[in-house]
């Protein structure tokens, strides 16, 4: 059973002449459970679909739909709190809250939900990634990869339906980029989390179930 | 909130996160769990379903070239008895004795594999990480594959990546032994006679990794998502003996014990090249 469905996905930019085709005519199913990477040049709208999927960006047409739910028509406030509790995103940027600790930020979608913390889960999540020792300190005094594994348990913690990752590895070097995505494939599994991954990179995408290419806004 | 939107007068702005909303939504929660369990029963069937026909499918090809073998056989062996040709035929007799012992083989080993794969998948048999040395593992699994080697006379070359600290991690020595016997099998299985196969270590932040490289042909690009699937054929190799079942088993082991593998597509590099992750 598809998680998430996208269907006929158009984003157009401009008009006439300077009309520019960021997506077009996108179709795609998630299955439960599945990581997915998408791969694509600069350009390609790889990043477009992302937004789109994500709710970050409303398309020109065509439905996104996450958990049996058609978000390409909400908008503001509805959508942000689709986001929060259905969505969890992993940036290349990390995007921690800087002036609280590791755990605060691990556990910050809950409590701006209002939702009891899974205890058991969460520290399941946090031995997991490797992050137990790493608890009181601010994310500056981590490492980059330290930073993303962080960033991956946020986005674990709340069980959200997917979770986006878009270049999650851009900014680390080889070797950490290893620990990052083997860590990324590996909770993946063990919490049954569906995963959707933007990349460049075709040993990077190599680490998913499968793997869709994107080329000027189509699927190839 | 349902009864404004009813009435046209419900504003977006407005829209605030009542404890009814939280409670809708934790119900909805709930009664996916329960919907969710009954998916994953129906999954399950299905997923025992495909392997039965699976192993169906990978047990007929041995057996019929048992059958044909020994077929083959019988008739040489009449024809030994009315003494025409008697070299010729003799050759020939040695040729499908080995042909049937080398399908015998294959069978075992396909049912071996999908013994273990059975009893890891069901839990009969446990995955038990303990902290264990990397070294000691690459010991032993390079010895167990020495005698096939040596039959190609293929010579291992086993080096830390980093110097001689010796490198430990979280796993399963039994099982992870599998894993590497099977990766090292294939090493030696599509190297040229005389290759050599190289076998490296190295440590990142939360893994240790064994790198297994060979000069053989390599995984094409198109191949190396594929290539973990059960019952996968690489295009290039679907003449060459195997069932297909090593490096899924493989990966089921690593992911057991929150580890995993990844092969190096021979765009990258000339050869294969397939690294284990356990994790430290």
């Amino acid at each position: 059973m598809s998680i998430l469905v996208a269907e006929h996905l158009k984003k157009y930019y401009g008009e006439g002449e300077t009309l520019v085709k960021a997506l077009d005519d996108v179709s795609l199913q998630v299955e439960r459970g599945e990581f997915l990477s998408i791969i694509g040049t600069s350009g390609s709208g790889k990043s477009t679909l992302l937004h789109m999927l994500g709710g970050l960006d409303n398309p020109t047409a065509g439905k996104v739909i996450i958990d049996d739910k058609d978000i390409s028509n909400l908008k503001g406030d509805e959508l942000c709190i689709f986001r929060r509790r259905k969505i969890g995103f992993i940036f290349q940027s990390f995007n921690l809250v800087p002036s609280i600790s590791v755990y605060e930020n691990i556990i910050l979608p809950l409590q701006l939900d209002g939702k009891k913390v899974d205890k058991e889960f969460v520290e399941n999540v946090i031995e997991t990634l490797g992050l137990g020792n790493k608890l009181d300190r601010i994310p500056s005094k981590l490492s980059g990869g330290q930073q993303q594994r962080v960033a991956i348990a946020r986005a674990l913690a709340s069980k959200p339906a997917i979770i986006l990752a878009d270049e999650p590895t851009g900014n680390l070097d080889s070797k950490t980029s290893q620990d990052v995505l083997g860590l990324l494939k590996t909770t993946g599994k063990k919490f049954d989390q569906t995963i959707v991954m933007i990349t460049h990179n075709d040993e990077i995408a190599q680490m998913a179930d499968r793997t869709i290419r994107i080329e000027d806004g189509h699927i190839v | 909130m349902l009864d404004d939107a009813q009435n046209g007068t419900f504003f977006e702005s407005s829209y605030d996160e009542t404890k009814l909303s939280r409670l809708e939504s934790r119900w909805k929660e709930f009664l996916e769990t329960s919907v969710l369990s009954n998916r994953n029963l129906e999954a399950e069937r299905h997923r025992l379903e495909q392997f039965i026909s699976d192993i169906s499918h990978q047990t007929k090809t041995p057996m019929t070239n048992i059958r044909m073998y020994t077929e083959l056989l019988n008739e040489e062996v009449n024809k030994l008895s009315e003494k025409e040709n008697e070299e010729a035929t003799v050759d020939r007799i040695k040729k499908y004795a080995q042909e049937i012992g080398r399908q015998n083989e294959r069978l075992e080993f396909l049912i071996d594999s999908l013994t273990k794969l059975s009893r890891l998948e069901s839990g009969t048999l446990e995955v038990v990480a303990a902290s264990s040395p990397v070294n000691e593992l690459v010991k032993k699994a390079v010895s167990a594959v020495k005698p096939k080697a040596d039959k190609k006379k293929i010579s291992f070359m086993t080096a830390d990546a980093e110097g001689d600290i010796s490198i430990t991690a979280s796993f399963d020595m039994k099982w992870t032994l599998e894993a590497l016997i099977n990766v090292l099998d294939n090493a030696v299985k599509y190297s040229p006679e005389g290759g050599r196969v190289e076998v490296q270590l190295s440590e990142t932040e939360m893994y240790a990794a064994v790198h297994v490289i060979d000069e053989g042909p390599g995984i094409s690009e198109e191949d190396a998502t594929r290539v973990f699937g059960r019952f996968f054929r690489g295009s290039d190799v679907q003449q060459a003996d195997g069932v297909g079942i090593g490096l899924y088993l493989a990966r089921e082991i690593l992911s057991k014990e929150d580890g995993y593998i990844k092969v190096i597509s021979n765009e990258k590099r000339k050869g294969g090249e397939f690294i284990l992750y356990l994790r430290k």
